[in-house]
C-alpha cells in the first residue's frame, strides 16, 4: 500500500506512531515487567526491597490462615460466570430488537446506551440507593407486590447479585458493536432466505448468528477479562468487600494489599497470577483475530 | 506558530508540576480526617497560626474517613511526597513509626520554649512513643463514652445514665427505649447504636477482666474476653436494642442518632462538633456502663512529621503551635478534642458549662482507668480482621465463639510477621 | 391484503410497546436518582413507593456545594478532560492513520498489539505503574492522570480511527500523494476532514473516560486543591454514608454533564442504517 512513500514519508509515519508505541511501552510494557520483578520482592515502598524468591506466591496461594486470595478469586469467577452471559445475551437481544430503522428507534437505542455513560462513582451511588434494603425503590416495589425483600448488599447471599445486575445495565458498547455488525449483513441474504421460505428463527440461526459469531466471541472474551476489572470502583464505593468478604473481588484485594497494607510483593504476585490467566485468554483471542488484516482488503 | 507552541508548552509545564515556589513564604501541607464540623476547627487553627506566623502558609488537606485517610497516607508515603504534617491515630501509628516513616519529635520538644513533655497527659504521650522516644505530639486524650438523647429519656420517663450505671442498667434502659411508635412491625427508635468493631467492644472486655491481646496473640476467645464479646453481640442478636445488618445498611446508627431516632450512641469526643449542630433535641454524655470494673479505651490522635517531608522546621513550628495553649484551646473550643494539655483540659475552653455536652468532665474523670490497645507493627491489619469477624457475630451470622476463634487464628501470623 | 396490514399494525404496536418498556427500564435508575436527590434529608424515607418527593428539597444541591469545594473539583475535572480530549484525538488519530498506511505486516502486528493492549487488565499494571510514576516524579500532578492520553487513552480509540480511515476510498489518498503530500499532510487534509463522526465519538468517549475516572486520582492526587469530582463524590459519601438525598444530589451533578453531552451527539454513536456505524468495519 505504501510502496510509493519516500524515505522521509516513512520517517513521518514512524513519528506518527511514536506516541502510541512509546505510551504502550512506558504505561503497559514496562509496568508489566516491573510487576514481574516486584512479585519476587518484599517491598513496602519505604524500606529497601528484599529478594524473597517465591515466598510471595506461597503466601498468596498456599496460606492456611489467610484465604483472601482464593475467596476473592471465587467471588470474581462467580461474578464473571453470571455477568458475562447476561451482558452479552442482553446486548444481542437488544441489538436484534432495535436493528430495524423507523420512528422512535433512535430514542430507544439512546435509552439503552444511557446507563453506560454514567460515571462510575455516581453509578455506584445510584445502585446503592436502588438496592437500599429498607428505603430503596426496588424493595419498596417488591414489598408492594407482596414479594420477599432481600437485604441485598447487607446479605452475603445476595450481595454479589447486585453487582451482576449493575453490570447488566451497562451494555452500551456491546450493544452498539452488535448493532453495527447486524447492519453490515447484506439484506440480500435475508431476501434469498425469504424466497426459500425460511422462518424468522431459521434466518437467525443460519444467517444472523454465523455472521455475528466473531463479534460475539470477541465481546465475550473481552468481557471475561475486563468486566471483573471494571467493577473496582463500584466495589470500593458500595461494599469494600462486605459483608464478610462476600464481595471482595480481585482488584479490590490487590488494591488493599498494595496501597493500604503496603505489601507490594504479595500485591504484585496476585497481579502476576491474574496476568497469567489473562495471557491464556489473550492467546485465544489472537488466534481468532490474527486473520483480520487479511480478510478485509477493502 | 512557533510562539504558540512555546506558550502551550509553558502552560503544560505549569499544569504538570506541582508548583513549589521557594519564595519568602514557606508552604506546609497539613492532612487531617474528620467531618465538616471538625474540619472547621482545623481551619480556625490554621487561620490563627498563619496570623501569628505570616512566613508560613498552611495547605489543609481534608479526608473525611479514617479508612480512606490511611490509604491516602500510605500512597503518599510510598509516593515519597507525604503532607508535611499528618494527623495519626495511635492504633495506626506504630506500624508506620516502626518503618521510620516519622521524624522523632522528642528532640524538637526538648528544645521548645512553648511546650514540654510534662505539660501533657502521660497516657497520650506514651501512646505516641516508641522505645521511650517521643515520635509524635498527641493533640487529645479522648475515650469511648455514651452519648444520649435527653428528650427521648424524658419522654419515656427513664432517668439519664450516670456514672456507675451498670451493664444491666444499660440493657434495660435500651430495651425500654427501643420503640415501634406506629406499630407497623418496624422499629422507629432504637435504644442504642454502636459500630461492631474491636475498639467498641474492647473496653467492655477489659471491664470484664479480659485482655484483648497479650504476648503476641489475641485473647478474644478466652473465657473472660468471650463473655464480654458475647454480651456485646447480644445487644443485637438477643435484645434487638440496636439495628440489625439490613437496618444499619439502610441508615447508619450515627444518622439515626443525629435525626433523633436513637437513644444512646457510643462514640468518642470526635463527634461533638457535629452533634453541636443538632437543634431538634438536647443531648449529653455519660461514662460507659460498668461491668466487673471500670475501664474505657483511649482515642488519641497526634501530629506527626513524615521523614520524607520537605519543610520540617516550618512543619514543626506548626505542630508546636497547634499543641500550645493557644492552639489546643482553639481546637478544644470547637468541641473536637479532649485536650492532651492538662492545663487546657482543666480550663473552660474544654469544660465550658454553656457548651454541650454539659458533662464534658466525664472525659477527664475516666482517664485513670483508660486503657490503650497494644503497640504492634501490624495492629491496623489485626484490627481489620477482628472487625470483620466481630461484625459477623454481631449480625448473627455465626456465634461469638466461632468468630473470635477465627479472629485469633487469623491474626496470629500478623503478630510475628516482620514487614 | 387486509389481514397482512392488520398483522403489520399489530407487529408495530408490539414492537413499540416492548421497546418503550425496555427503554423505561434503562432510564429508571436515572429517574430514581433524580427523585431521591430532591428528598428532604434527615427524615426517615417513606415506606411506600414515592415517585416524586413533596416538597422538593432543591436546597440539597446548595448544601453539597457548602460541604465540599465541589465547584473547584468540577473545574479540575473539566480541566483534565479538556486537556485529555485534544491530546487523545491527535495521538489516536495519528496512530490510526499511520496503521492504514503501513504495509500488511506492519499493519497486522500493530493490530495485534492494539488488541493485546485492549485486553490487558489495568489492574495488572496498577502497582508497578504507581512505582514507575513515583520514580518519574509524576506523583500528585495531573501528568499522572493525563499520561494515558499520550497513547491515545485507549487502544480502542486508535482502532476506531483505523477503521474509519480505512473506509475512505484509497484513490483519495493516492491522489494526495501524487500531489506530493506526505503522510502528515494527508492525515490533516484528507483523512481527518472525512472522519468527523469518528472525531466526535472518540472525543466524547475520551471526555467520559476522564470525567468519570476515579481510580487514577484516588491513587495519585494528594492535594485537595487538585481533586477531581469523582474523588469529591467519594468524600461526600464518607462524610455521611447514608445521607441518600445529598449523595444522589452529588451523583446528579456528576452525571448531568455526561447525559447532556450524550444527548447532543448521540446520533453519532448509534448507527443509523446509512451511517453504518463508527464501530462497523
Amino acid at each position: 500500500m505504501n510502496r510509493t512513500y519516500t524515505a522521509s514519508s516513512r520517517t513521518q509515519l514512524l513519528l506518527m506512531l511514536t506516541p502510541y508505541l512509546l505510551g504502550a511501552a512506558v504505561l503497559v510494557g514496562l509496568p508489566a515487567l516491573l510487576s514481574l520483578l516486584l512479585a519476587f520482592l518484599r517491598y513496602d515502598g519505604i524500606s529497601a526491597p528484599v529478594w524473597v524468591g517465591g515466598f510471595n506466591f506461597q503466601l498468596v496461594l498456599a496460606n492456611p490462615v489467610d484465604l483472601l486470595f482464593p475467596i476473592s478469586l471465587y467471588n470474581t469467577l462467580y461474578f464473571v460466570i453470571l455477568a458475562v452471559p447476561v451482558r452479552v445475551l442482553s446486548a444481542l437481544a437488544l441489538a436484534l430488537l432495535l436493528s430495524r430503522s423507523g420512528r422512535g428507534v433512535g430514542l430507544y437505542r439512546a435509552a439503552v446506551y444511557l446507563p453506560t455513560i454514567i460515571p462510575d462513582v455516581a453509578y455506584a451511588l445510584i445502585w446503592m440507593w436502588i438496592f437500599n434494603p429498607l428505603y430503596g425503590p426496588l424493595n419498596l416495589i417488591l414489598d408492594g407486590l407482596g414479594l420477599p425483600t432481600p437485604g441485598w448488599l447487607a446479605d452475603a447471599q445476595y450481595a454479589k447479585v447486585v453487582f451482576v445486575v449493575m453490570a447488566a445495565f451497562q451494555i452500551g458498547e456491546g450493544f452498539v458493536v452488535l448493532l453495527a455488525g447486524l447492519q453490515n449483513i447484506p439484506p440480500e441474504y435475508y431476501a434469498a432466505a425469504a424466497v426459500d421460505g425460511g422462518n424468522v428463527w431459521q434466518q437467525f440461526r443460519y444467517i444472523t448468528l454465523p455472521l455475528l459469531a466473531p463479534w460475539l466471541l470477541l465481546l465475550t472474551l473481552r468481557d471475561i477479562i475486563l468486566s471483573s476489572q471494571n467493577i473496582f470502583t463500584a466495589n470500593f464505593i458500595m461494599t469494600n468487600g462486605d459483608p464478610y468478604y462476600s464481595t471482595l473481588f480481585l482488584p479490590l484485594l490487590i488494591y488493599e494489599e498494595a496501597f493500604d497494607r503496603m505489601h507490594f510483593g504479595p500485591g504484585s504476585a496476585m497481579t502476576v497470577l491474574l496476568g497469567l490467566v489473562t495471557a491464556a485468554l489473550i492467546g485465544l483471542i489472537l488466534s481468532i483475530v490474527g486473520s483480520w488484516g487479511e480478510t478485509d482488503a477493502s | 506558530m512557533q510562539n504558540r507552541w512555546v506558550s502551550f508548552c509553558l502552560l503544560m509545564a505549569f499544569l504538570f508540576t506541582s508548583a513549589c515556589g521557594q519564595g519568602e513564604v514557606q508552604p506546609v501541607s497539613f492532612m487531617v480526617f474528620g467531618e465538616p464540623a471538625e474540619l472547621k476547627a482545623y481551619q480556625d487553627l490554621v487561620a490563627a497560626f498563619e496570623k501569628q506566623h505570616p512566613e508560613i502558609k498552611v495547605e489543609l488537606i481534608h479526608i473525611p474517613s479514617q479508612g480512606d485517610y490511611r490509604k491516602r497516607l500510605a500512597a503518599d508515603l510510598v509516593g515519597g511526597e507525604p503532607a508535611d504534617v499528618v494527623l495519626i491515630n495511635y492504633r495506626r501509628f506504630s506500624g508506620l513509626a516502626i518503618k521510620n516513616a516519622f521524624e522523632p519529635l522528642g528532640p524538637y520538644l526538648e528544645k521548645s520554649d512553648l511546650i514540654a513533655y510534662d505539660d501533657f497527659y502521660a497516657l497520650s504521650m506514651r501512646a505516641f512513643s516508641l522505645n521511650d522516644q517521643v515520635i509524635c505530639i498527641p493533640q487529645n486524650i479522648s475515650s469511648l463514652v455514651a452519648f444520649y438523647n435527653k428528650d427521648v429519656f424524658d419522654a419515656a420517663g427513664i432517668p439519664y445514665p450516670d456514672a456507675g450505671w451498670t451493664w444491666d442498667d444499660f440493657i434495660s434502659a435500651s430495651k425500654a427505649l427501643t420503640l415501634d411508635f406506629d406499630s407497623d412491625g418496624r422499629i422507629d427508635q432504637y435504644g442504642a447504636g454502636v459500630e461492631p468493631t474491636l475498639i467498641r467492644v474492647a473496653p467492655f472486655v477489659w471491664q470484664n477482666g479480659g485482655k484483648v491481646s497479650i504476648n503476641n496473640a489475641l485473647t478474644l476467645a478466652d473465657p473472660l474476653d468471650l463473655e464480654a464479646v458475647q454480651w456485646f453481640v447480644d445487644w443485637q442478636v438477643t435484645h434487638h436494642i440496636v439495628p440489625n445488618a439490613v437496618e444499619e445498611k439502610a441508615e447508619s446508627s450515627e444518622s439515626r442518632f443525629i435525626n433523633g431516632r436513637t437513644a444512646i450512641y457510643f462514640n468518642s469526643r470526635r463527634l461533638v462538633p457535629t452533634f453541636r449542630e443538632i437543634t431538634a433535641f438536647d443531648w449529653d454524655i455519660a461514662p460507659l456502663p460498668v461491668g466487673r470494673s471500670d475501664a474505657t479505651i483511649l482515642h488519641s490522635d497526634a501530629y506527626c512529621l513524615p521523614s520524607a517531608g520537605k519543610h520540617k522546621q516550618a512543619a514543626w513550628t506548626f505542630i508546636e503551635y497547634a499543641n500550645s495553649m493557644a492552639g489546643q484551646t482553639l481546637v478544644s473550643q470547637s468541641g473536637r478534642t479532649v485536650p492532651s494539655l492538662i492545663q487546657v483540659a482543666e480550663s473552660d475552653a474544654f469544660l465550658d458549662p454553656n457548651a454541650k455536652p454539659a458533662h464534658s468532665r466525664v472525659f477527664l474523670d475516666v482517664i485513670p482507668f483508660t486503657l490503650r490497645l497494644p503497640q504492634q507493627a501490624n495492629w491496623a491489619d489485626i484490627e481489620e480482621i477482628c472487625d470483620e469477624e466481630l461484625q459477623r457475630a454481631f449480625f448473627g451470622e455465626v456465634s461469638a465463639l466461632e468468630a473470635m476463634q477465627s479472629a485469633v487464628k487469623r491474626a496470629l501470623p500478623l503478630f510475628t510477621e516482620n514487614e | 391484503m387486509q389481514v397482512n396490514s392488520k398483522r403489520r399494525i399489530f407487529h408495530a404496536i408490539a414492537f413499540h410497546a416492548v421497546s418503550i418498556l425496555i427503554s423505561a427500564l434503562f432510564i429508571l435508575p436515572l429517574v430514581w436518582m433524580a427523585s431521591a436527590s430532591l428528598r428532604q434529608p434527615g427524615l426517615p424515607p417513606p415506606r411506600t413507593m414515592e415517585w416524586w418527593p413533596e416538597p422538593l428539597a432543591w436546597s440539597n444541591y446548595n448544601r453539597i456545594f457548602e460541604m465540599l469545594p465541589l465547584g473547584r473539583y468540577i473545574f479540575n475535572s473539566l480541566l483534565v478532560a479538556g486537556i485529555a480530549v485534544p491530546i487523545t484525538l491527535v495521538t489516536a488519530s495519528l496512530a490510526g492513520f499511520a496503521m492504514t498506511q503501513l504495509n500488511r505486516r506492519g499493519r497486522e502486528s500493530l493490530l495485534g498489539l492494539s488488541v493485546v493492549l485492549l485486553v490487558v487488565p489495568t489492574v495488572a499494571v496498577w502497582v508497578a505503574r504507581f512505582i514507575l510514576f513515583r520514580t518519574l516524579g509524576l506523583f500528585n500532578s495531573y501528568a499522572a492522570l493525563l499520561a494515558p492520553a499520550l497513547m491515545g487513552s485507549s487502544p480502542l480509540f486508535v482502532l476506531l480511527f483505523f477503521w474509519s480511515f480505512r473506509r475512505i476510498p484509497r484513490e483519495l489518498y493516492d491522489a494526495a500523494r501524487m500531489d506530493g503530500a506526505g503522510p502528515l499532510e494527508i492525515w490533516w487534509r484528507v483523512a481527518l476532514p472525512l472522519s468527523g463522526a469518528t472525531v466526535i465519538v472518540v472525543g466524547i468517549l475520551t471526555f467520559l473516560l476522564y470525567w468519570g475516572d476515579f481510580t487514577t486520582p484516588l491513587f495519585y492526587l494528594k492535594s485537595q486543591t487538585l481533586y477531581t469530582l469523582p474523588v469529591g463524590l467519594r468524600q461526600l459519601q464518607e462524610l455521611d454514608r447514608t445521607n441518600w438525598p445529598l449523595l444522589l444530589a452529588g451523583a446528579m451533578v456528576m452525571t448531568l454533564p455526561s447525559v447532556l453531552l450524550f444527548g447532543i451527539v448521540q446520533r453519532f454513536f448509534l448507527p443509523e442504517n446509512r451511517l453504518a456505524g463508527i464501530y462497523g468495519q
